[in-house]
This record gives structure tokens, sequence and C-alpha cells, in this order.
């Protein structure tokens, strides 16, 4: 009777640590935690974020034309634009996107004929308030200079840290 | 809303009380386990290991309104859904904040026009702190909603209002 008890009572410690291994396996690797608001996750380039309208680098201009494509063709509707200026001298006047529609799918930048809208912008953490401030105009949206295109590098540098990956 | 919500002006008991509570509130919002949609999924990821929604405090998803702070409306509210929204809104105990998470629980998203089944916006039936837009939000996009609602918890008050409205929210930029 002695010896089975015994052997019961270190049978069952054994199977609990069998069974534990795992817990304890990675209790001894490092934590793949983000700790996010001091450290970002890597993000690839081509994540789709909040939109930036370019500017074209010798006029200082946007490119934009204001030919009403993406707004034809964005299934939520959330851009508005009006143009002023008539032939080559037309451009953009009022670009409003409205991000509490938008779907992020990406059709207004592959629709632009003069690639004058990008979502390649790795800003993403765009909460508010009220919804008016999820409505986003010309300035906020030309305020951002990058503009990466598949020749870009992956990993460019100042494009914040890079997380455990 | 409290015994002492309102009833005194300014003073430094009540702003000593106020650095209390809302350290304890802001510290602790525990939200409810509630999701509509493919939001639903993100706020699953942001709850796993890899975000660990845990390291603000609000991590410990609650089953039942009764023991939850915040509500995360996570997708796509629908008329039939919506009376159950405001019945679990009206179950959770004060105080209580909601966000609302991705396109569709904002203004209907892509359902906005030309669907006749969705709800245009959670605001229309409860009353909404942050908004965080996406299709569906990144887990980093709802964790900087949920700093933003901590944010706003730290500017509220137990004492009286300068004025009769009532604004909880911070001032804009």
């Amino acid at each position: 009777m002695r010896s089975r008890y015994l052997r019961d009572l270190f049978g069952g410690l054994w199977s609990i640590l069998v069974s534990l291994r795992v817990t304890l396996r990675y209790l001894f690797t490092p934590a793949i935690t983000t700790q996010y608001p001091d450290e970002h996750r890597f993000q690839p380039l081509r994540t789709l974020n909040r939109h930036s309208l370019t500017i074209e680098e010798a006029t200082g201009k946007l490119k934009c034309t204001a030919c009403n494509l993406c707004a034809v063709i964005c299934p939520t509707r959330c851009i508005e634009l009006t143009g002023a200026g008539k032939g080559k001298e037309r451009r953009a006047d009022t670009f409003i996107i409205d991000h509490n529609l938008c779907m992020y799918c990406n059709l207004c930048v592959e629709v632009c004929p003069f690639d004058a809208i990008t979502m390649w912008t790795r800003i993403g953490e765009l909460s508010a308030y009220t919804r008016s401030g999820l409505v986003y105009d010309q300035p906020t949206m030309t305020a951002d200079r990058f503009y990466p295109t598949p020749m870009t590098p992956e990993r460019p540098a100042g494009a914040g840290k890079v997380g455990s990956a | 809303m409290s015994l002492l919500q309102g009833r005194f002006e300014p003073n430094i008991v009540t702003t000593s009380l106020d650095w209390l509570f809302n350290w304890a509130r802001k510290s602790s919002p525990w939200p409810m386990t509630f999701g509509l949609a493919c939001c639903a999924i993100e706020m699953m990821a942001t709850g796993a290991s890899r975000f660990d929604l845990d390291r603000l405090g609000a991590g410990v998803f609650r089953p039942s309104p009764r023991q939850s702070d915040v509500m995360i409306v996570a997708g796509t509210v629908t008329e039939k859904m919506a009376p159950r929204i405001k019945t679990l809104y009206d179950q959770m105990p004060d105080p209580k904040w909601v966000i609302a998470m991705g396109a569709c629980a904002i203004s209907g998203g892509p359902f906005y026009y030309d669907a006749y089944h969705v709800v245009k916006g959670v605001d229309l039936i409860i009353p909404v702190d942050v908004y965080v837009p996406g299709c569906p939000p990144t887990p980093e996009a709802l964790i900087y909603g949920v700093l933003k609602l901590q944010e706003q918890i730290t500017h509220d008050t137990i004492a009286k209002r300068p004025s009769g409205k009532v604004s909880l929210l911070p001032a804009q930029a």
C-alpha cells in the first residue's frame, strides 16, 4: 500500500511537470510583447494607412488634378474634392477624406493616374473624441512628406523603432 | 453618477478625490466581452500576448455588463442588434465609457449608403467617447484609442461644472 501511495504521488508530480513543459519553456524565452506606446511593431511598407497627398517637388503644388476618379471609384464615397484652374493648370482646391467611412481598400490609389495619393504612410493611429476629428483635409494630408515607392527599401532609417520580429 | 457627483464646488477635497478616482478608473478600464463582427478579431489580437492590452489594465474582458467599465463596440451594428446594445449599455454600472471601433461602428462604414439593415453609427443609440477608425483598426490603433480614453478619464471631475453644460471632452487643439 505504501509503495503504491508513493508511486501515485511522484507519478502525479511527474505528469504535472510533463504537461507544463511547454509553459516552462516559454517562461524562459524572451517575451514577444511589443511595448506599444514606447516601441512600434515593424509594419511592412505596403500597409494601408491614412492617406497622404503627394506634392510635386519641382513646383511645390499638389500632383492631384481634380479628375474626380478616386471619388467616383470609392466604394464608401468618402472622398470629396473640388478643383480650380483650367487645362494643365487644374489642381485640387479642397480635398477631404472622411475616415469615418473609409474602408482602406486602396482603390483610390490604384485608380489615380498621377500617383497623387498614397496610403503607404505608416500613420495608423487616428483616434479622435469627435467624428469631425476624423475628417482629414488637405493641409493634414500634405503635412507628411514620406512617399515610398516599390523601390523604397523596406526598413528605412528613422521610420520608427523595429520591434522584435 | 455617484452620490458625490456635482454636489460641491471645486475645492481641495474634490480635486484630491478626483486625482484618486481618476487614477483608479483609468488604471482599470475593464472592457466587456462584446464582439459584433471582424473588428472583434483584431480586439482579440489586441488582448493576446503580442500586444497585451493588460499592460494598460484594460485586458480583463468581463463576461457580464455588470462588471465592466468600457464597451468596445467592435463591428457592424445591425438594426436587430441595436436594442440589445442599448440594453447592455444600460446594464453597465456608472461610470461607463464607450469606444466605437472601426468604420461600421462609427458611421456604418461601407453600409452608410444603400443599406437598410445597419445603424448609421453606434452614437445614434449610445454615447461614444472615443472613435477608432479603420477597417478593421490595427491592434496599435485600438491601444491608441484606449490611451486616448485614459487621457479623457483623467479630465473627469466630481465637482460642479462651471456652467450647467456637462462636457467630458478635453479642450480641442
